[in-house]
């Protein structure tokens, strides 16, 4: 009887803190995320509610049989996932190490590194386009560096690298503070006594320093692994999927599915089979380096 | 359920939005006490004997336009006694949504309007026949073509739009051009001579509404019969790979193309602009909307406008209407409406401020416009309009010109041949139009 009278206070206490909370993210994200399984199997045109008429798997039918964009786009997003991915956790994780050293400048370079992390990413993505498109080709005007004269962001591989660049960019110092955090809370006897048993550098990086950081790895893979799939503004802002439809991300497929052609119906279906690829993909890699988290 | 609870919420913002909406633009010249004591319709009253205590209201959604139509409202009450009420909703406005919600509650505006085609025929059984208005027989051809049905007008054409390559005078002379080339050869030695002086001829750009729509358009004004060709390219009885038409269209596209400039692929609307204002490059496919942007970086620019051929032929520009007035012939007094639009275009008034106030190019070739008040490029729009072919973007559901635009980004970037090309615009209707 005391039991749980204490046991529906508790959950008293926690209803009246939560509900706001609770509340909003309901109306804001529940509620629509149910809606969308209604949705996707209608042919919504985004306008008229009463006019959505139900149409079954039609929708799931075109995605999987007669729709290439959408697979090409997915084909895309899936190489710039592997390539932003690698590249912003090996450039975050050399920032760290370097920033981990006595660098005078060290706490000055912390929060440079870390600055574009929060500058959104419509911004980045404009700022970056003028500096693609204008500076890079006054840059290679002056010094004639053929690398400055491609025609960036006009072609299908320079609007695939630029768009990395930038994420990259974005990305590293925010990965690079966890890494710091990683990398700090290594116990120094550790390292002090792989040395002593003769520990050079690569032995010292594989053995002790990445068992120890791979709870930082875990965080830093999960957050670049679904940022990169779900990359939508810097797409928008950068490319607009352009040139053609070559440089167009999921994501992207699915806002000019439902806002540029006004398919709503389609363009849900789409967004939830997103959403399962994004779950499938995150919680994967999750459980993999879980597993190869050790204690010291 | 869940639809119901949708279309509650829905009903309910809209209602909302209406409400706002009409508090806020409400205009202030005509009084609450003009409203008709009478419920009969007035005689169709001649202009020369105005009608007093009329009021007719227009429900517009041009912003840009709004004080000015206010001023000109006011002059038509003095000079005739019929009040106008002009009430504006656009900008951000859903102006469609609002209309919808304006009837539905028993208000019937007199003159709305309408952008033509699939728009108009929701609202065909109030449009009103304008066919035998004095005006309607001096209207350029194609501005007829939107709000035309089985032959018959239903809308007045607020204003016309045109495009063709814009040149540069001077670049002209500068390389010895003494004639405007008018056909597909014309065009290529005035190129030549163009490219021997060492300018560049064309500024291109990689927005995809500039080729998906505006090059597209070239080839699909070019049919015979464009409505029907496009009828039949949805219906798939009929493909762009293989339309003769079309396959000339890909000259010009070449020619534009492949004597445009170096960095074409990153250059977007407003660099385009830029450049060519300040002489980089000798001509732009381009319409009279650019004049403001050219001014701003060379007022003293020498403009003209050049028709655009895809063969031996004579080409032609491309004009067409952004919008339509309508009249309501539910409304109370329809034929006052009518007198107002007449007088709007055939008055000294009237034409005045169509062309000084609101800046239009008119749709009627026998309102006069000079180049002071509307630009080079608009003069030289009226001017070619008679010959002019129209728009026909707007018989594609939407996406389609979308489609377009990333093809022709594919084919600037020499990412595709001739047949590829085509063949992604009609991948590019049947992606949208296949259920």
């Amino acid at each position: 009887m005391r039991k749980t009278l204490r046991l529906q206070r508790g959950w008293g206490q926690q209803i009246i803190f939560l509900w706001p909370a609770l509340l909003f993210f309901l109306t804001i994200v529940v509620t629509p995320f149910i809606l969308g399984f209604y949705y996707s199997s209608t042919d919504w045109n985004g306008l008229d509610l009463n006019k959505a008429v139900w149409t079954g798997a039609a929708n799931w039918k075109r995605i999987f049989t007669n729709d290439d964009k959408f697979w090409e786009s997915l084909l895309f997003t899936l190489r710039f996932t592997i390539v932003s991915v690698i590249a912003a956790n090996v450039l975050a994780l050399l920032l760290a190490f370097l920033l981990m050293t006595t660098l005078k400048t060290k706490k000055v370079l912390r929060t440079i590194f870390f600055m574009p992390n929060v500058i959104g990413g419509i911004l980045l993505g404009y700022i970056w386009q003028f500096i693609f498109t204008k500076g890079f080709a006054t840059i290679g005007d002056i010094t004639g560096i053929s690398f400055f004269k491609l025609p960036w962001l006009g072609t299908p591989s320079t609007g695939f690298w630029g768009l990395v660049i930038v994420f990259v960019w974005q990305t590293a110092g925010y990965m690079m503070v966890i890494y710091i955090a990683g990398l700090a809370g290594i116990p120094k006897d550790l390292i002090e006594a792989a040395k002593i048993d003769g520990a050079r550098a690569p032995q010292l990086f594989k053995s002790v320093y990445v068992p120890l950081i791979m709870p930082a790895i875990t965080i830093c893979l999960f957050l670049t692994t679904s940022n990169a799939f779900k990359m939508f503004d810097l797409n928008l802002s950068l490319t607009k999927g352009g040139p053609g439809t070559s440089t167009q991300s999921l994501a992207y497929n699915i806002y000019a599915e439902a806002l540029i052609n006004n398919r709503y119906g389609l363009g849900t279906a789409k967004a939830l089979l997103f959403f399962f690829a994004v779950s499938i993909i995150t919680v994967t890699q999750v459980w993999i380096t879980k597993r190869k988290e050790v204690s010291a | 359920m869940k639809r119901k609870f949708a279309f509650v919420i829905a009903t309910v913002c809209t209602l909302i939005i209406a409400g706002c909406g009409n508090g806020g633009n409400n205009n202030s010249a005509s009084n609450g006490n003009a409203v008709n004591s009478g419920t009969k319709t007035a005689a169709p009253a001649a202009t020369a004997a105005p009608a007093k205590n009329v009021t007719i209201k227009m429900f517009q959604f041009k912003v840009e336009i709004a004080e000015q139509l206010n001023a000109l409202a006011e002059q038509y009450e003095k000079e005739t006694g019929v009040k106008v009420e002009v009430e504006t909703h656009g900008g951000g406005e859903d102006y469609g949504a609002l209309l919808k919600a304006e009837i539905a509650s028993g208000s019937e505006p007199e003159i709305f309007n309408n952008g033509g085609y699939t728009a108009l025929v929701p609202y065909m059984d109030r449009a009103t026949d304008l066919s035998n208005e004095p005006w309607a027989a001096n209207l350029i051809p194609t501005s007829k073509t939107p709000a035309t049905v089985d032959g018959k007008l239903y809308g007045m054409p607020m204003n016309v739009e045109g495009y063709g390559l814009i040149y540069n005078k001077d670049l002209f002379t500068k390389a010895g051009i003494t004639e405007e080339p008018k056909t597909l050869p014309q065009l290529k030695d005035a190129v030549a001579k163009l490219k021997a002086a060492g300018i560049t001829p064309f500024e291109a750009t990689n927005e995809w509404w500039s080729m998906g729509i505006h090059l597209v358009n070239v080839g699909l004004a070019h049919q015979p019969d464009p409505k029907k060709f496009i009828e039949d390219v949805k219906a798939g009885k009929a493909t762009i790979k293989g339309n003769p038409v079309f396959e000339q269209w890909l000259n010009l596209v070449d020619v534009i193309f492949d004597n445009a400039q170096d960095n074409k692929m990153t250059t977007d609307y407003a660099t385009q602009v830029a450049e060519f204002a300040s002489g980089k490059a000798a001509m732009m496919l381009q319409g009279n909307w650019t004049q403001g942007d050219i001014d701003k970086i060379n007022p003293a620019m020498n403009l003209g406008l050049l028709p655009l051929p895809i063969s031996d032929k004579e080409g032609t520009i491309l004009v067409g209407v952004p919008n339509n007035y309508v009249v309501n012939s539910k409304s109370a007094h329809p034929e006052e409406a009518k007198a107002f639009l007449n007088w709007l275009v055939t008055s000294e008034t009237g034409k005045k401020y169509l062309t000084k106030e609101f800046k239009f190019i008119p749709a009627e070739t026998n309102v006069e416009a000079d180049a002071a008040d509307i630009g080079q490029v608009a003069v030289a729009v009226q001017k070619q309009s008679a010959t002019a072919l129209g728009w026909n973007w707007d018989m594609f559901p939407d996406g389609v010109t979308q489609g377009f635009g990333a093809a022709m980004q594919e084919y600037l970037g020499g990412q595709l041949n001739h047949d590829q090309l085509l063949e992604k615009l009609d991948k590019a209707v049947q992606d949208i139009v296949k259920q």
